[in-house]
C-alpha cells in the first residue's frame, strides 16, 4: 500500500512520534486546511514544539519513509485508528483526553461492545485469584468484553480465565504493540491477539516507560462500562484506573476482603466512601448491564453447585463450602487415606469444580 | 640380589595388578623409586627405611632400585609401602623369607613398623579375586572391609615384624573370617531418622513413598522451616534393604574416597549426601587431576538431596543431566577417563519464591512476580524432564506437631516399598534397568498401557489443567509406581489421577 500526501498520510506521520494528544490537537489546528507534509515542512511552531523537537520531526518527514513504517505496521496486522477514523470507539471520542491514535491488533469490533474492566493488585493472595477468576468466568460467559492491562496478577489471570471460557476480551498496553511487557506475558498477548484485541496509544516500537502505565489506565477506563476491582492495595496504580473512571461517570465495583487483609484495604475503602459498589458475584454486575434481568434471570446466571459427585467427592466439596482449605485439613477431616484424597481433587480439578492454590490451598471455583 | 613381590593399584574402582621389582646391589647406599610413582610413593624410601629399620631389621647399605611395573601407568597413594619393605628384606638371605611371590600385599608403614589402614581395600579385593590371586595380605585396620570377600585368603597384619614372621613360617596366621552380609540388615540404623518422628505432613509422605517405590526423583517446594530438610533425611529409611551387590558397588567407591567407617567395613544403609550449594561443579562430578569420585557418586544407590536446589550454579544443575539419564558419570581428567556409577535418587528442595514466604499462610511474600519468575526459569526444561514428582510441603501447625496420634513408622513405609520393588524386579528381569523411573519410552509404552477412563482421564487433563507435554511421560511412570503399590496389574484411572497431583510446578495457577 502506497500512501500519498495527503491528510491520512500526515496522521500517519504525527503517529511515529508519540505527542500528547494535546499537543497533536495543537499541531493539526496550526495547520489549517492544508494538513500536509509540505505544509508542516514549511511551518513554524512557536509555542507547540521547541525547534529540536520540530528539527527531528522535520528530519523524519519523508513520504518513503512514512510509507516503509506504514507498511511495517501492515505487516504485523497492526490497524491505526485516529479520533478522525469512523471505526473509532465512540466510547473514548468524548472523553477529555482521549487518545489520539491507537495502535489495534485483532478484532476491532469489540471496541463497541459492552465491556468490564477488571483491574487489581499485581500479587494477589489466594482469595483474590478464586474471586477474580469466580466472577469473570461468569461475566465472560455472558459476552460481556473483559478489558484489563495485561500486568501480573489479577490483569493476566483476568484475561486468561475470560478466554478459557471462550469470551472476548481487550488487553490495554502500556508500550507499543511489538513491545511487550512483561515479556512473559508475550505468548498470552499472542493468543489475545487472535481471540479478542491488543490496543495501545504508543507507536509499535515504543518501550514502555514508568509514566505510560498510569496513561493507559484511563484508556482501560474508557474502553470499559464499568470498572471491577478485586483486590488492590491503598497504594497500587488500580487507583488510578478507578479516578479515571469516576471522571468518566463510570460504574465502580468492588469486591470487599477482610478487613486485615492489606490487599483488601483499597476495594474496602472505596466501598465505604461510596465510591464503589459491593459485589460478592458476578449476577449484581450482569443486572447493573440489563444482561439478565429479575429472580429467574439471577438464578440462570449464577452456575448452581448440582454437580454429579461420588460420595468421596462430596465429601471434598462439603469440606470446601465454606472456604479454601489446606490440603492436611482435607486429609484429616475427609475421611480419606491420602492417596484417594489426591486422585479425587485432581478429578474434582479436572471438572473445574475446584482449584489447587499456591501453598498447598484447595477453594471451590 | 633382585626380588619381586605383587601388589595392586587402583584405576577408578578398579584394581589392577603392579609388580614391586626390588635390586639391592652393591654401589653407594642409595635409594631410588622408578615407574611413573607420585610424591606419595617418593615418599615411601624414607618410611621404608625407617620401619625396616626400627623392626630390628637391618637395613642394607647398598644400592637399593624400586621398580614398579607396568612403568607406564601413573601410580599414588602410599598402599606400596609395605610389598616395598617385603621386597628389600626378601633380597637379604639372611632372613629366610619364602613364598614371598604367592601374596599380594597392601598396607601403609609407619615409621615404628607398624601397618596402617589404607583406602580403597574392598575395590581391590574384588579385582584381585577376579583376576584369580587367591593370597592376600592387608593391613588389619582394614580387616571388617575384608571380611565380605568370599574365596580367597585374606590375611591382616598388624606390623612388618609380623608379616616376616608370618612368610619365614614362624608365626600362623588365620584368614579372615567372611561374615554374613544378611546379619547387617534389618539393623535400622537411620539414628532416629524415621517417618514416625515427623509430625503432619501427610501429602510429602505418601510422595516420597512413591518415590522411594519408583526410584523417581522429586522437588519439594516450600516455604523456610516447613521441614523440607528434615523429611529428606528420613527419605534413607524408607528406601527398599540394599542387596549385598549394592552395598559392595557403595563401598567400593567409599572406600576409594577414604569415607568408609572402618569399624563397619562396609556400607549397609543407603548413603545420604547433601552437598552445600556453594559446592563446586567438581566436587559433585568427581574429578581432581586423578579423577576422583563426587558426590554423586557417594550418592550411588542412595540419595543426593540438594537443598535450596535454584541456588546451585546453573552448570552444577546442568551436568546432573547425564547421571540423571544414564545413572554413570564419566569424569576425564589428564591422568585417567573414569567411569563411576551415579545411580541416585534426587531430592531437590526450594523456596516457592526468592524470599520464601508466597501463599504461606503465615507471613506474607515481598517478592515482585518478575523475581519469582526468574527464580522458578532457574530450573530449566531439561533438569525438569528428570523429575518426576514436585510437591508442595507447607508449614505444621502446632496443634499437629502436639498432638499425639501416632505417625506411621518407616519400617511399615519401607515393608510397602520392598513389596513395590519386588514387582518391579519381577517386571524388568531380563533388562537393564530395576524400576520404574529408569524406564525407557518403549518400557513404558509396554508396561504403562491404560485402559479407555485412564485414557479419557490423561486427555482431559491435559486440556484443563493445561500440563506440559513433558508431564505426560512423567505421570504415567509414577502412575505405574502408585499401581504397584496397591499391587494392581493394571493402571487404573485413579492412579493417574493421583500421580496428576504431584505435577505442582505445571499447575498454570501456581505460576500467576
Amino acid at each position: 500500500m502506497k500512501l500519498e500526501d495527503d491528510f491520512k498520510s500526515f496522521l500517519v506521520f504525527l503517529s511515529m512520534f508519540d505527542n500528547t494528544y494535546l499537543k497533536n490537537q495543537q499541531i493539526i489546528d496550526s495547520l489549517g486546511e492544508d494538513v500536509s507534509l509540505k505544509h508542516f515542512c514549511k511551518s513554524k511552531f512557536d509555542g507547540i514544539l521547541t525547534k529540536e523537537n520540530l528539527d527531528k520531526m522535520k528530519e523524519r518527514a519523508d513520504i518513503n519513509r512514512i510509507n516503509n513504517y506504514y507498511n511495517n505496521m501492515l505487516d504485523s496486522d497492526i490497524v491505526l485508528l485516529t479520533k478522525f477514523d469512523k471505526d473509532y470507539p465512540e466510547k473514548l471520542r468524548d472523553l477529555p483526553d482521549a487518545p489520539f491514535f491507537l495502535f489495534c491488533r485483532g478484532d476491532l469490533s469489540l471496541l463497541n461492545e459492552k465491556a468490564l474492566a477488571v483491574v487489581g493488585t499485581r500479587k494477589p493472595t489466594n482469595y483474590g485469584r478464586v474471586v477474580t477468576n469466580r466472577i469473570v468466568g461468569d461475566v465472560a460467559r455472558e459476552g460481556v468484553v473483559i478489558v484489563s492491562g495485561l500486568a501480573y496478577g489479577v490483569d493476566s489471570i483476568a484475561h486468561r480465565k475470560c478466554l478459557e471460557v471462550g469470551g472476548k476480551t481487550i488487553a490495554v498496553l502500556g508500550a507499543g504493540l511489538n513491545e511487550i511487557y512483561p515479556a512473559e506475558h508475550i505468548s498470552l498477548a499472542e493468543e489475545i491477539a487472535k481471540k479478542g484485541l491488543l490496543v495501545s496509544e504508543y507507536s509499535p516500537n515504543k518501550k514502555a516507560t514508568k509514566y505510560s502505565f498510569p496513561q493507559r489506565n484511563r484508556i482501560i477506563a474508557g474502553l470499559s462500562d464499568g470498572v471491577l476491582i478485586t483486590e488492590a492495595n491503598i497504594k497500587s496504580g488500580t487507583i488510578h484506573t478507578k479516578d479515571y473512571a469516576l471522571d468518566y461517570g463510570k460504574n465502580i465495583y468492588s469486591v470487599p476482603g477482610n478487613i486485615d487483609s492489606p490487599l483488601s484495604e483499597l476495594t474496602n475503602d472505596i466501598i465505604k466512601s461510596s465510591q464503589a459498589q459491593l459485589v460478592t458475584k458476578a449476577s449484581d454486575i450482569l443486572v447493573d448491564y440489563n444482561i439478565v434481568k429479575g429472580e429467574s434471570g439471577i438464578k440462570k446466571a449464577e452456575k448452581s453447585l448440582n454437580y454429579q459427585l461420588s460420595i468421596e467427592e462430596s465429601a471434598i466439596v462439603n469440606l470446601l463450602k465454606d472456604g479454601m482449605k489446606e490440603i492436611d485439613f482435607l486429609a484429616k477431616n475427609s475421611g480419606l487415606s491420602i492417596s484417594d484424597l489426591n486422585s479425587n481433587l485432581t478429578m474434582l480439578e479436572i471438572r473445574g469444580i475446584i482449584s489447587r492454590l499456591p501453598g498447598s490451598i484447595v477453594s471451590l471455583n | 640380589m633382585l626380588s619381586k613381590v605383587k601388589s595392586f593399584g587402583l584405576k577408578g574402582i578398579e584394581g589392577y595388578p603392579i609388580d614391586i621389582e626390588a635390586d639391592v646391589g652393591n654401589g653407594l647406599p642409595h635409594f631410588e623409586i622408578v615407574g611413573l610413582a607420585d610424591t606419595a610413593i617418593k615418599e615411601a624410601k624414607e618410611r621404608v627405611r625407617s620401619a625396616i629399620k626400627n623392626s630390628a631389621f637391618e637395613y642394607p647399605t647398598k644400592r637399593i632400585t624400586i621398580n614398579l611395573a607396568p612403568a607406564d601407568i601413573k601410580k599414588e597413594g602410599a598402599l606400596y609401602d609395605l610389598a616395598m619393605a617385603v621386597a628389600i628384606l626378601s633380597c637379604n638371605s639372611e632372613y629366610k623369607i619364602k613364598n614371598e611371590d604367592k601374596f599380594v600385599y597392601i598396607g601403609e608403614l609407619s615409621f615404628d613398623g607398624s601397618v596402617k589402614p589404607v583406602r580403597g581395600v574392598l575395590p581391590l579385593l574384588i579385582s584381585a579375586r577376579e583376576l584369580g590371586y587367591k593370597n592376600i595380605i592387608i593391613p588389619l585396620g582394614n580387616k571388617e572391609e575384608a571380611s565380605y570377600i568370599t574365596n580367597i585368603n585374606v590375611y591382616g597384619v598388624k606390623s612388618l615384624r609380623q608379616t616376616i614372621s608370618f612368610l619365614c613360617g614362624e608365626e600362623e596366621l588365620e584368614p579372615i573370617k567372611s561374615c554374613e552380609y544378611s546379619s547387617l540388615q534389618n539393623n535400622d540404623d537411620y539414628d532416629g531418622l524415621d517417618f514416625a518422628n515427623v509430625k503432619g505432613q501427610a501429602m510429602a509422605k505418601r510422595a516420597l513413598e512413591i518415590a522411594a517405590a519408583g526410584g523417581h526423583n522429586l522437588l519439594m517446594v516450600g516455604p523456610p522451616g516447613s521441614g523440607k530438610s528434615m523429611l529428606a533425611k528420613c527419605f534413607p529409611s524408607i528406601l527398599p534393604d540394599m542387596t549385598f551387590e549394592e552395598a559392595l558397588e557403595v563401598t567400593k567407591i567409599h572406600s576409594i574416597a577414604g569415607e568408609l567407617d572402618l569399624k563397619k567395613g562396609i556400607v549397609s544403609t543407603r548413603p545420604f549426601r547433601s552437598p552445600h550449594h556453594t559446592a563446586s561443579t567438581v566436587s559433585l562430578t568427581g574429578g581432581g587431576a586423578n579423577a576422583k569420585p563426587g558426590e554423586i557418586s557417594l550418592a550411588d544407590n542412595g540419595v543426593l538431596f540438594l537443598d535450596e536446589f535454584p541456588e546451585y550454579s546453573r552448570q552444577t544443575i546442568e551436568t546432573l543431566r547425564q547421571p540423571l539419564e544414564d545413572g554413570v558419570i564419566t569424569v576425564a581428567r589428564s591422568n585417567a577417563t573414569i567411569t563411576y556409577p551415579a545411580n541416585f535418587t534426587l531430592i531437590a528442595s526450594m523456596n516457592p519464591c526468592p524470599c520464601g514466604y508466597r501463599g504461606s499462610k503465615d507471613r506474607e511474600c515481598h517478592c515482585p512476580p518478575s523475581k519469582i519468575n526468574r527464580y522458578l526459569a532457574k530450573l530449566s526444561g531439561p533438569i525438569m524432564d528428570r523429575i518426576d514428582i514436585h510437591i508442595e510441603v507447607d508449614n505444621v501447625t502446632y496443634e499437629q506437631l502436639r498432638s499425639e496420634e501416632k505417625e506411621e513408622s518407616s519400617k511399615e513405609i519401607r515393608q510397602r516399598v520392598n513389596k513395590a520393588r519386588a514387582l518391579q524386579a519381577e517386571r524388568f528381569k531380563n533388562s537393564k534397568n530395576f524400576c520404574n523411573a529408569k524406564m525407557s519410552v518403549a518400557q513404558t509404552k509396554r508396561y504403562c498401557k491404560l485402559d479407555s477412563m485412564g485414557e479419557a482421564m490423561l486427555e482431559n487433563s491435559f486440556n484443563s489443567l493445561k500440563l506440559s507435554a513433558r508431564a505426560h511421560e512423567r505421570i504415567l511412570k509414577v502412575a505405574r509406581t502408585i499401581a504397584d503399590l496397591e499391587g494392581c496389574q493394571n493402571i487404573e484411572a485413579r492412579h493417574i489421577a493421583e500421580a496428576i497431583s504431584y505435577r505442582n510446578l505445571d499447575r498454570k495457577l501456581w505460576k500467576e
